[in-house]
């Protein structure tokens, strides 16, 4: 089987959540997170990427910029 | 109601083996299965502090209290599935009692074990395909007839002309990249599917989830019989290496719980 690379570390968060969350059997439990809420987490994801990237624009630079949180 | 202390079951997934959960590195959120007629549903109790109607939706706000979750999720399947046939769940399928799971069990016993008969000795593979839209467009301009003449014409024209050439070109590069997304998504689309028992294309997602640099242009999932991933694999490498060239990316991932997989069909 010299062709198959089984999947390993360097799989993607990406590709795990576009399963997890979006695909997997939808059935009555009690409780099933929503299709809207779905979309809610790839905006969250969305966010979060691209305040890393500012984070990311900020570092180098002399001073903190006002907008950014002391920690 | 709700009793109080005894917590929430969380729904990972079903199988029709003994799932070897023992191993220490395995008892991830303490998973453990419950057996119902010939079923063993892979379940955690999780806490209403995380998992209530109501904090969950306060927690799916937490991108990192959702990709650890996610993870979990994902990890306590593939354990299952190391050994056996599993129908994987939803992320966040919570049940209130142990009781409320078995009814539903009860009342899809049938298709699920339908499901489990047609999963078996079958994997999931994605395929994503990416595109570099300069490499593309730089490679159709090269090859392109029409496009090399108008090239020509513009060099040769009046100022005037040229102007409303160079117009007419970009559109004709526009048009020729979209058709050619549009067609080499198609043909590798098909030339894998071959190799599969199913398919399911999926929506795309945008550059700020992916983060690359290339744009998705193909999200697809397979069902495969086992001893055909092999032929799969060989085909979507050779793909792979005449796809490169002119600016495409195959990004191939599995063996997955076959999450695009499990509406229950009659085997």
């Amino acid at each position: 089987m010299e062709y198959v690379t089984t999947k390993s570390k360097d799989v993607t968060l990406l590709e795990v959540l576009d399963r997890v969350l979006d695909k997997g059997v939808v059935i009555s439990g009690d409780l099933v997170i929503s299709l809207a809420e779905i979309d809610l987490i790839y905006v969250g994801l969305k966010v979060l990427i691209s305040s890393v990237e500012s984070m990311e624009r900020l570092r180098g630079a002399p001073f903190a910029s006002p907008m950014q949180e002391p920690k | 109601m709700k009793s109080q202390g005894k917590g929430l079951i969380y729904l990972y997934c079903l199988t029709n083996k003994i799932p070897k959960l023992k191993e220490p590195e395995d008892l991830v959120d303490n998973a453990h299965s419950l057996y119902y007629q010939g079923l063993y549903a892979v379940v955690s109790n999780v806490s209403t502090g995380e998992f209530s109607e109501e904090n969950l939706k306060k927690n799916l706000a937490d991108l990192e209290w959702i990709k650890t979750k996610a993870g979990i999720h994902e990890k306590v399947i593939e354990t299952v599935m190391k050994d056996s046939c599993v129908i994987p769940f939803k992320f966040g399928t919570i049940f209130n009692t142990e009781e409320n799971l078995k009814i539903m069990l009860k009342e899809h016993i049938g298709e699920f074990k339908d499901t489990l008969k047609y999963l078996e000795g079958k994997e999931e593979w994605g395929v994503k395909i990416y595109c570099d839209m300069d490499k593309l467009k730089e490679n159709l301009i090269r090859e392109d007839k029409e496009l090399l003449n108008i090239d020509k014409e513009i060099n040769s024209c009046q100022p005037g002309k040229a102007f409303i050439l160079k117009k007419k070109k970009v559109e004709l590069v526009n048009t020729s990249v979209n058709k050619k997304l549009n067609d080499y998504g198609q043909l590798i689309f098909e030339k894998l599917n071959k190799h599969s028992i199913e398919s399911r294309i999926n929506k795309l997602l945008p550059k700020e989830v992916t983060e690359r640099k290339e744009e998705m242009i193909l999200n697809s999932a397979f069902l495969i019989k086992k001893e055909k991933v092999e032929n799969f694999m060989e085909a979507e490498n050779a793909l792979k290496e005449i796809s490169e060239e002119i600016g495409f990316f195959l990004d191939c991932t599995g063996p997955w719980p076959p999450y695009n997989f499990t509406n229950a069909k009659k085997a």
